[in-house]
């Protein structure tokens, strides 16, 4: 084509002078020389393309002509020929939002070819955090849910609930390969950008596993020839950012005094101290008041450093990096030491042979036993944590067993939990000669992930036996991938490209435990190392495998550059799944349109870019673990006789199903991206309906079959939503500026089918009450009595079983009578209904102040804490205020309430909270040149400021469950941090 | 340069090339996608052999413990109060205190025990019985006792798990079998064809089961448990004379009878032959005892032993049914601690006046003697100048109903682990013992009309103790009831007697601790509801409530 075209110009120009112009085109991002770029001459309809070393060559008519150069994701640049006969171009990368190069699973594209619909994550504005999954936070589409808790990965939910009773959590894939561990072994210094795959155009590359959505997560490579070091240091305070509230001890004397009048009991104030136990009237009489909370408390805290080195030359790319954090947690004893390195390089052996690793280390330390937040919240305010020479109690109130030190535990057992995680890639990426375009790559992606978990409870001097155990669990992962991929990449004349990648992969996973543990060490000097030191020995061991295969193929057809069109097929087999369903097939296709690029609108000064997507496709879910289609038993043991030795037994534990299969998501999907202004407004809106059939539940079946459920395929679920988020800059001047970037997100979320049944004949397919599933109703629905305020003293209705104090609920179908036949379905929760966030940024020279609001609505959960703890017995329980015959509450139960019908009451998790506020100085001109730094930066961080919500518990994000009034480990609050941090670069 | 058809031919034959390659492979292995568990056993690999029909035996004998020991109190709050012999009567507790609202189709216990059957007892037996069945072809067995006697134990526990249920809920549904997949549409069989079902299984259990002197094992199952439990359900069936014959042959049998004189491992100390009968390590066969008929097995320290996994500290008796006195103050303010002795009662339980006064009335009945039954309480803190004095009377409803009261030292025993402050102890518990032999055979004589024969079971049975004769004149049922109550107070699952001889509602009513027990008690409740959530769940039938719930 070229030679033809070579030979055009050479017959036109005869007769004029003319001249060839040569030259190299490169930009940051491909020093080595950026292929396939278009030269022009301006005017003329002449042209040439760079080749595979980015190299052009080009006859010119005249020295006034000048040359365009442009290619997708650069910026298009003119130059003028002169007197010069070589001309060497350096691309800056265009800021278009479009035209980012993004990952976007088994390749890379420019955002402007995207078909799907794909949410970035800039890493650059979560420098503060040592826990990757928070830079969640506020992403269309996705609903994150921090805990703040050390060592724990907050909820991650992308398009709504899909599953009922199988995973929700989307597929992690880091550098390209499907990751198993935890996010919290990824050290976020590492993580250059984050993408959210989120419509099944973009996730059907991963067929079987891609139905919650993906997370494709990309590490750093060196981006200079020099070679770049960075340090990262950050320092943080936290404390609770709301309190759950106990009661005090006038309230909980109040309380009990209270309890005894409505329980008949005698109820005189002046004798309280008979009421109380021992310990707590003493403590009453001495004005002694232990906050439980105080008790287990410690000062939050958070520590990390971070050092990368980074480059690249001619054949080596290189980034290396070591981090050390430590975060300690609001309760005592609660706290994570991590250790990282990194070594990513990619040596590139041949023009046309790469190899290249990306290797990562986590060291994850949690020893410690936390206190216990349970014991905690159900102490008595007047009880006695420690005897006076500093020995935790057993129990705050000796008489009062139901409540035990939370700290004791925390204080007399040694314990060491740590786990590692290696996860590496190897690859070998061969550009195949003589065919441009082709090239092929294997990667082999061994990850081993090992931790162990050891116990040893120091004998109590209090306790008159010998208490000391020990127990020790080791447990060990080994996941492999072995993938090929072939793609072929390649221009069909000056319209047509072609993007083809094709795949064969092979994956292995491998579990296995081993626990033992002993008791009543003499002497007990050795701790849990050795076991054989103690009594009454026991070991359990596990071990499970499961295997995997996989073909895919995907096709990116583009032509003029603004249409296009992708295919992909995969098909996934997996050994979890019944001998009749090993395979499924999960194909997809999608079409986009850049209108603005169309002669008709091209002209429109405002409009920057204008894009139309469509897709739709199916994607699995597998996320189940192995046997599941298989009975299984678990071991008992038993003992004949006095003095006689332990029998082994076996009981059934588990039903099969022979017919378990693939869980599958069709997702249709209708996205807009707009550019307007001269990309002053950008945003992106997208509409999605996916519909999941054959879920994987596990279905509440009757116990009369011998078991209580079964891992089965049913009925079908629909999201549906809305996406949008717009970035703004709404004032740019040369010393100011101010951009805004919002989210919001609506998802609706139905069951559309359960079994199909009808069996009471009404004509509508039956619900499933037993596992709280409802035909139209959300996933995560509440059955119960609709709550209709308290009995009041002189109430005429109250029927027999209740009182005055006790709850009031509807009769629903107005027979007269309260009975299981009044329940419905009185709210829904666990995902909310709208989701928004805001981050206005403000640029002022070199200072610039961020600050995120993030909010979710409608959305609400059972919340027991309410009713009344046994207030008879020395236990506390949350201040919510009760009803007495004095002081009539519509709204919360007498003390003597018990709850004859088991109906919950429900509290709304709404909240809108300030997440966080980062104000950040930059260090720039000569100094930065005199202290030979390229980069410093310093800020302070803000997580948690405040936040609007009528949750009575400890945050409304993490929500918890409080099904019962008896207490909750869900009660960890959610921590309020002040960081300060520093970042510098030479 | 390439032309577009040479670059198209070239890929054609790479790519050809390739999916050819990547057909070879799948062709030649496709078995790496099949599981075979690496850690869990199946029935149909381990029920092969009469070593792996053993080991779910096994399993199956935890499951019959685990009515006792799954949870701190659930075999105590099922059997005790609500009842003429128990009340949980802690003023914080919601228990029997107003029928109507405690006992609903989502009060635990009524869903508890459910499960515990349906999930624990009746899957694990009938799994035995089908793969036992099937095993007939094979050459495993060396004889077909051998064979019969493995499945003696799983229809003995499946019929006593029916009797279990149908003395509860009334009638319930018969599942016999082991499905591959779930089932929604069970519906309740009457209760006399649960009966009738309990009752085949226990005349196999009784055919095939060893006799008492050919079983070593301490805590199998042996003929005589069959045939007493065969009894029980043959009065439930009103087959009266069937019943007599049952447990005369129990009490024939010669491997059994009543202990009259001194034995086991604490004859050295004070004590009396009943207060023997309970002492730890004297439940089973081994200690002398022949008595003994079937027992649930405790022990300390010991994996398996009842403690630690999926059960609770041991035996929980004094615990649930042992009054609260470390709440008790000395007048110098000194709290009673625990004791080996005394345990760690926490007054879940407390004893009608029925149970423990009114019945007692023969003062030569060595059942209410001081080794068995605990009348006497002591100041017992060391720091207090009143150790060793006789509490003071109790001048309050709070203490007589919780912290103090008289019981049955049967009750007592080893602490649990040494730790007595656990409230669990070391003793083994009884299912049945002959005294009960004689007491069914009894009631059954009376419900045939033979009030001669009736009293002369009972008058064995109290000849025993030391209590007086008494006349066939005095005989009825609720004489049997009192003299069960004497006999077997706190052992027997007083609820289920009742709900069996029909006389719960009618004696709550007369002999209830607490008014409100009393007045609040309806005609329904002479039987449990049906769980809710069973109801809710079986979608593809209606299975119907018990009227009144």
């Amino acid at each position: 084509m070229n030679r033809y075209l070579l030979i055009v110009f050479f017959i036109s120009s005869l007769g004029f002078s003319q001249k060839t112009v040569t030259g190299k085109v490169v930009s940051p991002d491909s020093p080595e020389g950026v292929p396939g770029v278009s030269v022009v001459i301006k005017g003329e309809n002449k042209g040439s393309i760079t080749d595979l070393d980015g190299v052009y060559s080009i006859n010119v008519t005249s020295d006034d002509s000048v040359l365009i150069f442009s290619y997708v994701g650069y910026k298009t640049t003119e130059i003028r020929v002169g007197s010069k006969s070589t001309i060497d171009v350096t691309f800056d990368v265009d800021v278009s939002n479009l035209d980012e190069v993004i990952v976007v699973g088994y390749g890379k594209q420019s955002k402007r070819n995207v078909t799907g619909s794909i949410s970035s994550i800039n890493m650059s504005n979560t420098a503060a955090d040592i826990d990757i999954s928070r830079s969640f936070a506020g992403v269309s589409g996705v609903q994150f849910n921090q805990t703040g808790r050390p060592g724990e990965v907050g909820k991650i939910l992308i398009r709504g609930q899909n599953s009922l009773s199988g995973n929700s959590e989307p597929l992690i894939v880091l550098d390209g390969i499907i990751f198993l561990g935890s996010l919290n072994d990824i050290n976020p210094q590492d993580i250059q950008a984050m993408e959210v795959l989120k419509d099944a155009s973009s996730t059907a590359i991963y067929g079987s596993r891609a139905a919650n959505g993906v997370i494709l997560i990309t590490s750093k490579k060196g981006t200079s020839e020099k070679p770049t070091f960075t340090i990262n240091v950050n320092s943080a305070l936290s404390e609770p950012s709301s309190e759950l509230k106990l009661l005090t001890p006038e309230r909980y004397v109040q309380r009990r005094l209270d309890w005894r009048q409505q329980s008949g009991l005698e109820a005189n104030p002046d004798k309280i101290l008979e009421y109380l136990s021992d310990v707590e009237g003493a403590n009453y009489t001495n004005g002694v008041f232990n906050n439980p909370w105080k008790e287990i408390a410690q000062q939050g805290r958070t520590n990390s450093v971070d050092l990368s080195l980074s480059g690249r030359s001619d054949f080596v790319n290189y980034y290396i990096s070591a981090s050390h954090s430590e975060d300690q947690g609001l309760i005592f004893n609660d706290n994570l030491k991590r250790n990282t390195v990194r070594s990513n390089i990619d040596i590139k052996l041949t023009s046309f042979l790469t190899f290249g690793t990306n290797t990562s280390f986590s060291n994850r330390d949690m020893s410690g036993l936390s206190a216990n937040l349970y014991q905690a919240y159900r102490s008595s305010p007047l009880g006695n944590y420690y005897y006076p020479d500093g020995s935790p109690t057993e129990f705050p109130v000796s008489t009062e067993q139901a409540a035990e030190n939370p700290m004791r535990a925390a204080l007399l057992t040694k314990n060491e939990d740590i786990s590692n995680n290696l996860f590496s890639n190897f690859y070998a990426e061969l550009e195949v000669p003589f065919i441009d375009g082709l090239s092929y790559r294997i990667n082999f992606s061994p990850n081993y992930i090992w931790e162990h978990d050891y116990n040893f409870m120091r004998q109590d001097s209090y306790v008159k036996y010998n208490n000391t155990k020990a127990r020790k669990h080791d447990e060990k992962r080994y996941n492999w991938f072995l993938e090929n991929i072939v793609k072929y990449n390649r221009n069909i004349g000056t319209d047509h490209n072609i993007d083809l990648t094709l795949l064969y992969s092979r994956n292995h996973s491998r579990f296995e435990s081993t626990t033992a543990s002993a008791e009543r060490f003499t002497p007990d000097v050795l701790g849990y190392n050795n076991l054989g030191l103690g009594a009454s020995p026991t070991i359990a061991s596990l071990a499970r495998a499961s295997d995997g295969v996989s073909y895919m193929a995907r096709v990116n057809y583009r032509f003029m550059d603004r249409y296009l069109l992708t295919f992909t097929a995969r098909k996934d087999g997996s050994s979890v799944f019944a001998s009749n369903n090993k395979y499924a097939t999960f194909p997809s296709g999608a079409i986009a349109w850049i209108a603005s690029e169309e002669p008709f609108l091209k002209n429109i000064e405002a409009l920057d870019l204008l894009k139309v997507r469509v897709s739709y496709g199916a994607v699995g879910n597998q996320a189940i673990d192995p046997y599941q289609s298989l009975t299984l038993s678990n071991t008992r043991k038993y003992i004949y006789g006095d003095g006689g030795s332990t029998a082994l037994g076996v009981v059934t534990s588990s039903l099969g199903n022979d017919d378990l299969k693939w869980e599958t998501t069709y997702t249709a999907n209708l996205g807009l991206d707009f550019e307007l202004f001269n990309r002053r407004l950008m945003g992106t809106v997208e509409l999605y309906h996916s519909k999941t059939e054959d879920l994987l539940v596990r279905q509440t079946i009757p116990v009369m079959t011998g078991y209580n459920s079964i891992l089965t395929n049913i009925g079908q679920v629909d999201n549906k939503g809305i996406e949008i988020s717009l970035s703004s800059s709404n004032i740019i001047t040369d010393t100011f500026s101010w951009t805004t970037n919002a989210s919001f997100t609506y998802n609706k979320n139905e069951i559309v089918h359960l079994f199909g049944s009808d069996l009471n004949g009404d004509g509508v397919e039956d619900n499933d009450i037993a596992n709280s599933w409802f035909i139209g109703k959300p996933i995560s629905s509440y059955y119960d009595y609709v709550f209709d305020g308290i009995y009041q003293v002189g109430d005429s209705d109250i029927p027999q079983g209740s009182q005055p104090g006790f709850v009031r609920v509807k009769d629903l179908n107005e027979d007269g009578k309260i009975n299981s036949d009044d329940r419905t379905v009185v709210g829904s929760g666990s995902s909310p209904k709208y989701q928004f966030g805001i981050t206005n940024t403000f640029n002022y020279k070199n200072i610039s102040l961020s600050f995120f609001i993030n909010a979710m609505q409608g959305w609400e959960a059972p919340f027991n804490l309410i009713n009344p703890l046994v207030p008879g017995r020395s236990l506390n329980q949350l201040d919510a205020g009760w009803w007495t015959p004095e002081n009539q509450s519509n709204t919360r139960p007498s003390l003597n309430y018990s709850n004859p019908l088991g109906t919950n009451f429900y509290l709304s998790r709404n909240f809108v909270r300030i997440q966080d506020v980062t104000l950040g100085y930059d260090l720039e001109g000569p100094i930065l040149e005199t202290l030979r730094l390229s980069k410093l930066r310093v800020y302070i961080n803000a997580k948690n400021l405040y936040t609007f919500t009528k949750w009575l518990g400890p945050d409304p994000e993490n929500g918890g469950s409080y099904r019962t009034e008896q207490g909750s480990n869900d009660l960890y609050p959610l921590p309020r941090t002040i960081a300060l941090g520093l970042n510098v670069s030479f | 340069m390439n032309t577009p058809k040479t670059l198209q031919l070239n890929t054609i034959k790479l790519m050809g090339s390739l999916l050819f390659l990547s057909l070879a492979f799948i062709g030649c292995q496709d078995d790496f996608l099949d599981e075979q568990p690496l850690s869990s056993l199946s029935a149909d690999n381990t029920l092969v052999s009469p070593a792996g029909f053993e080991i779910y035996l096994n399993g199956l004998y935890w499951a019959s413990r685990q009515e006792y020991g799954q949870s701190d109190n659930l075999f105590f709050i099922t059997n005790f109060p609500g009842t003429d012999v128990g009340e949980d009567a802690g003023a914080e507790y919601f228990t029997y205190r107003n029928w109507v609202s405690y006992l609903t189709p989502i009060t635990n216990e009524v869903n508890d025990n459910w499960n515990w059957a349906y999930s624990k007892m009746l899957p694990q037996a009938n799994t035995i019985i089908v793969y036992g069945n099937k095993s007939g072809e094979s050459k495993i067995w060396e004889s077909e006792e051998q064979k019969n006697a493995v499945i003696a134990q799983a229809r003995f526990f499946r019929g006593y798990t029916y009797n279990f249920l149908a003395n509860l809920y009334g009638g319930v549904p018969i599942v016999d079998t082991i499905v591959a997949a779930p089932k929604f549409d069970y519906a309740r069989a009457s209760k006399s064809e649960v009966y009738e079902f309990a009752k085949r299984d226990l005349i196999y259990a009784a055919k095939w089961l060893p006799t008492a002197d050919k079983v070593t094992l301490n805590g199998r199952l042996t003929r005589g448990v069959a045939d007493h439990l065969l009894t029980e359900v043959y009065i439930s069936l009103g087959e009266y004379d069937n019943a007599i014959e049952s447990a005369t042959r129990v009490i024939e049998s010669g491997n059994y009878k009543l202990m009259t004189s001194r034995f086991g491992k604490h004859i050295d100390e004070p004590g009396d032959v009943y207060s023997d009968l309970f002492m730890v390590g004297n439940q089973n066969r081994s200690s002398g005892n022949m008595e003994s008929l079937f027992v649930w097995q405790f022990e300390g320290f010991t994996e398996g032993g009842g403690g630690g996994d999926n059960s609770n500290n041991g035996n929980s008796s004094i615990r649930n049914l042992g009054p609260f006195l470390t709440k008790l103050s000395s007048p110098d303010g000194f709290r009673n601690v625990p004791t080996d002795e005394l345990g760690r009662g926490v007054g879940r339980v407390r004893g009608t006046n029925y149970a423990l006064y009114d019945i007692w009335n023969d003062p030569s009945d060595i059942r209410n003697s001081k080794y068995n039954f605990r009348r006497e309480f002591f100041y017992n803190n060391p720091s207090s100048k009143f150790f060793g004095q006789p509490v003071a009377e109790i001048t309050n409803a709070e203490d007589s109903l919780r912290n103090l009261y008289p019981y049955p030292r049967k009750i007592e025993g080893e602490p649990w682990n040494n730790n007595n402050g656990s409230g669990g102890i070391t003793n083994d518990v009884y299912v049945y013992r002959l005294a009960e032999t004689y007491l069914l055979r009894a009631e059954a004589y009376v419900r045939k009309g033979d009030f001669a024969s009736a009293a002369a079971d009972i008058n064995i049975v109290r000849e025993r103790s030391g209590a007086a004769a008494i006349s066939m004149g005095e005989v009825n049922l609720d004489y049997i009831l009192d003299e069960r109550g004497r006999e077997l107070l706190f052992e027997e699952p007083r609820r289920k007697t009742l709900i069996r001889m029909g006389k719960l509602v009618e004696r709550v009513r007369e002999y209830g601790l607490l008014e409100t027990s009393r007045i609040t008690i309806q005609d329904y409740h002479a039987l449990w509801p049906i769980p809710q959530k069973a109801i809710d769940v079986n979608v593809g039938a209606k299975l119907e409530q018990n009227p009144g719930y």
